[in-house]
């Protein structure tokens, strides 16, 4: 018995199993495997075979008796039931004794009888080869049914495979759509019920549903085997004028949705051991699209929670964050206001303090603006031709009474043309980047900007020597309030690198953080010089 | 016998704003104030400033609108201050007749040298055709440019953009007021022929490219020469 597995083509391929082979099970080949396929040329044939017959038996028959004839017929009544078939078997046997009768018995060409004992041979043969043909076509039929059923483990246990190696209701709802299209049909399609409104929803990336919600007929008939649980359309009593075969997909809890099936012959119609196929074929799926629906669920809830967790720890980390600066600022202003003795020194390093203060909650209220901006999606990207240098330029100008000391190559190669940018948004990300190099290297330590081509983008490093990133971080640095755990902490905010991964990513562009030789850090990103549709 | 003192004008509806310019200002400056756009335009007839500090956020009429009044008669020198840091309001603010933009909060340092800067330039006398800055000599007359006594080679579109913006040096000129001078109306929106222009210019001009000490680029907004 040969045992085909259908095996996706994108995966690897076992040399002995081809995937081409189930396809002789589609409908129109279902039907039992006779040698002849047309009723009539079978017919014809069990008479060719008694022809034969008389004619072997008309080139031995001078030597052998009458009666060990029959053993040619006999053959021929075999070999009749085993190729064409019960009917062309049981007039095998009947043409084979009128046969044997007219060219054998004496008197031979004639009908007629002179030895009565053949009689008994006549109806010996008749017999013998109904029981023959029987019995082998029983054989037979068993055979096929077996090698059918074998089949169909094979289609449903390659469908289960494949289902459970889906990932996401839309890779389950294709490979439902190919596995059904390859064991049955012409065309599948399925319907998936919305679980809020429960109204059949078209499959996205499958136009053949689109359009079938769009007629009338089709979709009363989707919609009438959602509603009963009952298979609707084609073949059966409920909306049957209509292309497709439609099945519910039902679990335990509920219906999930509905299968479509077109037959590739519209006449075609399914036999009750396919229709037994197709409704484990439909159980499967509704399970594995039941699956799907109730992980997504869990899903939206475990990101909820996380969104929750992420919103207190927001609030808590702004309020302490916006707070911190208002009570040195206060201290610093009543120390004054109540301390009539306090010398000048004093009064300057408290002012000082207070104006420093001050500055780093206007950048932290300006930083949560920007974000709550990117987050809403109110930040509109304005694209225009900028010259990289003018970029650089503006950014180390928003910086420049930070830089004192500082020494600042910049390194543009030659050739780059203008690319499209935001100017505004891409100088803030400059100035944030540069911002953190001064922070986190130290005083009159070198910091670089490079600026290449590098394929179809324009890529900008900034590269300082200071105490770096660790390697686990590079990701994280550009997560919200992350910060890089380090003993003595330089002020910030925690956004201004998740602001800049927002403006870049909104430019279709890409960042990522590095080590530099020597140890720093090295921040990188990348805008396409393409400007997308 | 003492000169007059400078008299400028404060408009702003927050009443600790005020105060704080007053208190800072009225050492070296006369300082009327105003709390919105109907008194800042009654004020400006009666008290004679000499300059206004105007904000955007008025309660009866913004500020952009309460500048184009002004200008319909006057050409007293207007600085903007406001926490608008939106570009457009920028824009529009200076493309209404404003002289400068100053984003709140500001240091007192920076607004007073921006006030320094605007009535100097209102002080000017038009007619000088000479414009030196740090080694940039303009001479408009001969249509010279020379830099670090050296004579360079200009095209004339880019002449025509440093001279420009040597006439309102300190200012910020926007996108849409050089490319009109420049170019005219219609190339209002051609901004990478502006871009292109400046780059090459400051290539002739500055010492490095990447860090302009004469043409400063306002983000979003326009180029500015710097001040003397």
């Amino acid at each position: 018995m040969v045992y085909n597995i259908y095996m996706p083509l994108d995966r690897p391929v076992p040399l002995s199993a081809k995937p081409s082979n189930l396809e002789q099970f589609k409908i129109a080949s279902r039907k039992k495997n006779w040698l002849l396929s047309n009723g009539l040329s079978r017919y014809a044939g069990s008479i060719a075979l008694v022809i034969s017959a008389t004619m072997i038996s008309e080139l031995f028959g001078h030597e052998i008796s009458p009666a060990n004839l029959v053993m040619v017929y006999l053959l021929a009544v075999v070999l009749a039931a085993v190729y064409l078939g019960r009917g062309p078997s049981v007039l095998a046997s009947i043409s084979g004794v009128l046969a044997f009768d007219y060219f054998f018995v004496s008197p031979r060409f004639s009908f007629s009888v002179a030895d009565t004992e053949y009689l008994l041979t006549f109806s010996g043969l008749l017999i013998v080869g109904w029981v023959i043909s029987y019995l082998t076509i029983r054989a037979r039929e068993q055979a096929d049914a077996a090698q059918r059923r074998e089949t169909d483990t094979a289609m449903l246990y390659a469908l289960s495979r494949d289902l459970a190696a889906a990932d996401g209701l839309d890779d389950v709802l294709s490979v439902i759509r190919r596995h059904t299209e390859q064991s049955f049909a012409h065309e599948a399609t399925i319907f998936v019920a919305n679980e809020k409104t429960q109204e059949l929803e078209a499959t996205p990336n499958d136009p053949q549903t689109t359009s079938q919600l769009h007629s009338a007929l089709e979709s009363e008939a989707a919609a009438s085997a959602f509603k009963t649980r009952e298979p609707a359309g084609l073949g059966t009593n409920n909306v049957p004028t209509v292309e497709f075969l439609y099945l519910p997909l039902t679990t335990a809890r509920k219906t999930v949705g509905v299968l479509g099936i077109k037959p590739e012959e519209p006449e075609d119609h399914f036999e009750p051991d396919q229709r037994r196929l197709l409704d484990a074929f439909a159980s499967q799926s509704a399970q594995a699209i039941e699956r799907m629906q109730l992980a997504e669920q869990a899903r939206q809830v475990k990101l909820l929670k996380i969104a929750e967790k992420l919103q207190n720890a927001l609030i808590n980390s702004i309020s302490h964050d916006l707070r911190t600066p208002l009570v040195s600022i206060t201290g610093a202003l009543t120390a004054i206001e109540h301390n009539e003795g306090l010398d000048e020194a004093a009064k300057r390093s408290l002012i000082e303090t207070a104006r420093e203060e001050a500055d780093r909650l206007n950048q932290l209220v300006g930083n949560l603006l920007d974000m709550t901006r990117l987050e809403s999606g109110a930040l509109q990207v304005k694209r225009e031709l900028c010259d990289p240098q003018d970029l650089v330029g503006a950014a180390l100008g928003q910086i420049e009474n930070r830089l004192v000391e500082r020494p600042v190559s910049v390194n543009i190669d030659p050739g780059i043309p203008l690319v499209p940018m935001d100017f505004v948004l891409i100088a803030h990300v400059l100035s944030n980047l540069l911002d953190n190099a001064l922070k986190y290297s130290p005083a009159k330590s070198p910091i670089e900007i490079q600026a290449r081509l590098e394929k179809n983008e324009l890529q900008i490093s900034i590269i300082d020597h200071g105490i770096g990133i660790p390697a686990q971080d590079f990701n994280r640095v550009f997560d919200k309030f992350f910060r890089v755990q380090r003993p003595k902490q330089a002020p910030g905010t925690g956004l201004g690198l998740a602001i800049s991964k927002g403006i870049i990513e909104a430019h279709g562009g890409k960042i990522w953080a590095g080590a530099s030789t020597g140890g720093g850090a090295v921040i990188t990103f990348s805008i396409p010089l393409e400007m997308p549709k | 016998m003492m000169e007059a003192l400078t008299r400028i004008l404060i408009v702003d509806d927050e009443r600790s704003i005020r105060r704080f310019l007053s208190v800072s200002l009225g050492n070296q400056y006369a300082v009327v104030e105003a709390a919105n756009g109907e008194e800042a335009l009654q004020a400006a007839v009666t008290e004679h400033p000499d300059l206004v500090i105007l904000d955007l956020g008025l309660p009866d009429m913004d500020g952009a609108e309460v500048t184009r009044r002004l200008r319909e008669w006057t050409k007293i020198p207007i600085i903007i201050v406001s926490v608008r840091e939106r570009e457009e309001d920028k824009i529009a603010a200076l493309d209404a007749g404003a002289d400068d933009y100053l984003t709140k909060p500001f240091g007192i340092g920076e607004l007073m040298a921006r006030i320094r800067v605007a009535l100097r330039r209102s002080d000017q006398v038009e007619n000088n055709p000479i414009f030196e800055l740090e080694g940039l000599t303009i001479d408009m007359a001969r249509r010279i440019v020379s830099i670090r006594n050296e004579a360079i080679t200009l095209t004339p579109t880019e002449y025509e953009i440093l001279r420009i913006l040597a006439q309102y040096s300190g200012r910020v000129m926007t996108h849409h007021q050089l490319l009109r001078q420049v170019w005219g109306e219609s190339y209002e929106n051609e901004l990478h022929l502006l871009r292109v222009n400046i780059s090459n210019l400051r290539r002739k001009i500055e010492l490095d490219a990447s860090r302009p000490q004469y043409i400063l680029t306002e983000p979003g907004v326009g180029y500015r020469l710097k001040s003397l």
